[in-house]
């Protein structure tokens, strides 16, 4: 009550404070407008569009193939995940049917994909709280990986790799093996991390009960991935519509309960565990055979299909002539394909005139629908658990923006 | 609470073990390298400089002006000017803004005559602007730095060739394209 009648004698107002563009623990640029009542959150306003690029116009001027290298400047430290993505959708528009060995080959790379998103955000994550350790040693691990894309590859973040159809290139022996390697030794590292966050009082204390979302918020707040998962919500692509080599192989999908960030903290260690089996599965599993479909599209696909010949049967002009319209090298329409990338759920929307080039495409970005969670996330809560938040929703910008 | 956790409350015994570990990993073997002084070689096929092959034959680059790598660009930095002559395409300018380049490699990939690559030189920062619009002439300078570093007699990028691709799919050129001898300079030791 004294506290109160202090607080009215100072009449004290409200602080409004910048956190970004340029904050270091905003993960690149996003930009928060706080609203501060002491170091209380009353309300929190998220800016996006720093790095906005406009990569969806950008694709509708490329045919579907060339686009391709586009998807890896989405989400950039999980380029693999969104160009299988994208190869998904663009599968199902031209109705092919990637080889098995193909789908294999992409379900691996997805998977050490998302171990090294989920690492870079476990070493980030815990950099903005103060763990320094973690992070050095989750960049050891994350080398590895990175080093194998760039073996298959020729590229180390942008790979390119997946190809409308199939795979680009075949995986070596070599590359194998030393996945196989990785995914031996990959656990021991995993109880390294959890050895040095997962008990200690500091972390305890920065991450339970913060940011607590109930499941049915969530859900109508349109996240996906771990970070609702965290909420106990077992909502993942992967099991519910199933692509490439996922229906044939064996894993879980972790739930938490509170829905706080020391829980969205477990579900993505409990997934790199996931991950890690899926990726010797498939290892074990891996058939012989062809890499791109038959009926893949070349690397030069044409922009637009051939023009239609018209026979003119007028007595005066007896040949043939070419009509404006051409031949659909795609079937027209529009459609909708999900997948599961390390942030949640990445959808291609796709609207198809029938030429080479996609009339409208569309990206349900998992971050840019996280990012829009904040403000209900940090109300209530104090600034430095802001920084918290910002890390357990896991956004790149690169991929709210476009 | 239990004792066992009062115990592990007082004596800090979760901050210890992470401190064990810390410790341990300091007399482990160190991960980093100490750049520039020890470089690590990138794997075969990595994607950096790019280079117009020298054809060990004529001593000029070989491409034929098709076209293809400037349409297949998906960031539209490859600009190719020609003239015809009965029937018969003359490469008049080439050049490759490496600036706006994405190392997608799909030019490489795409060049029915292997004339293109995309070599594995990664180092080449400088300080202007101007440096790195290559034509045609320093794209075939690219190619005599990468190659007199090569250690190998003959090269054969991955991407002219890619492996578990199916031959049919690939023009003739590319089909009948066998490693290109590199002629290493004797050093005269004195």
């Amino acid at each position: 009550m004294e506290q109160m009648e202090i607080e009215k004698d100072l009449q004290t107002r409200e602080l409004t404070l910048n956190m970004g563009p340029q904050h270091p623990a905003t993960h690149g640029v996003l930009r928060l407008v706080l609203q501060l009542d002491g170091e209380t959150v009353v309300k929190c306003t998220p800016y996006v569009g720093y790095l906005h690029r406009g990569t969806e116009k950008l694709a509708e001027n490329r045919t579907y193939i060339s686009a391709l290298p586009l998807m890896d400047r989405l989400d950039y430290i999980s380029s693999m995940s969104n160009d299988v993505g994208y190869c998904v959708a663009v599968e199902k528009l031209f109705g092919i049917e990637a080889p098995e060995r193909a789908k294999y080959i992409r379900t691996i790379m997805s998977e050490m994909t998302r171990i090294s998103s989920h690492i870079i955000w476990l070493a980030t994550h815990a950099l903005d709280i103060g763990a320094m350790t973690v992070f050095l040693y989750s960049f050891r691990e994350r080398e590895w990986l990175i080093d194998l894309f760039e073996m298959t590859c020729g590229a180390r973040l942008t790979v390119s790799y997946p190809r409308i159809g199939g795979v680009r290139c075949d995986v070596s022996r070599e590359f194998l093996d030393s996945l196989y390697k990785f995914t031996e030794e990959f656990p021991k590292r995993i109880e390294e991390y959890e050895t040095l966050i997962d008990q200690n009082r500091i972390w305890l204390q920065r991450t339970k009960g913060i940011g607590v979302i109930s499941a049915r918020d969530a859900v109508h707040c349109g996240l996906t991935g771990p970070t609702l998962r965290g909420s106990g919500v077992s909502y993942d692509v992967r099991k519910h519509e199933p692509y490439d080599a996922y229906p044939f192989v064996d894993f879980e999908v972790p739930v938490g309960e509170n829905g706080d960030v020391y829980d969205r903290y477990r579900c993505r260690m409990e997934e790199l565990r996931q991950s890690n089996r899926i990726i010797r599965q498939c290892i074990e599993k891996m058939p012989d055979g062809p890499i791109l479909a038959d009926d893949a599209p070349d690397l030069d696909m044409p922009p637009e299909g051939r023009k239609r010949l018209i026979p003119d049967m007028s007595l005066s002009h007896a040949c043939i002539s070419l009509s404006d319209e051409c031949e659909h090298i795609t079937p027209a329409g529009e459609f909708y394909s999900p997948t599961e990338v390390p942030k949640g759920e990445l959808g291609f929307y796709i609207v198809s005139d029938g030429s080479g080039m996609p009339y409208r495409m569309r990206f349900r970005s998992p971050s840019f629908v996280h990012a829009a969670a904040l403000p209900r996330l940090c109300k209530g809560h104090m600034v430095a658990d802001v920084i918290a938040l910002i890390g357990t929703i896991d956004i790149v910008l690169g991929e709210c923006d476009r | 609470m239990t004792l066992r956790d009062i115990a592990k409350k007082i004596f800090f015994l979760e901050i210890l073990k992470g401190l064990a570990l810390t410790f341990r990993t300091m007399i482990n073997h160190p991960v980093t390298r100490r750049y520039p002084k020890v470089k690590r070689d990138p794997f075969p096929g990595f994607r950096g400089r790019h280079a117009f092959v020298r054809d060990p034959e004529t001593g000029r680059e070989k491409c034929v002006a098709c076209l293809k790598c400037s349409i297949v660009c998906p960031s539209r930095c490859i600009r190719v000017e020609y003239k015809e002559t009965e029937g018969e395409r003359i490469l008049e300018r080439y050049e490759i803004e490496a600036l706006r380049c994405v190392f997608c490699g799909y030019c490489a990939e795409v060049c029915p005559v292997c004339a293109l690559v995309l070599t594995e030189v990664y180092e080449y920062a400088d300080y202007s602007r101007e440096h790195f619009l290559f034509d045609r002439e320093m794209l075939l300078k690219n190619w005599d730095d990468f190659s007199s570093g090569l250690k190998t007699d003959t090269y054969f990028n991955k991407f002219w060739r890619l492996e578990g691709i199916d031959i049919k799919r690939m023009p003739v050129g590319k089909r009948l394209q066998e490693p290109i001898p590199i002629k290493h300079e004797e050093k005269v030791t004195l």
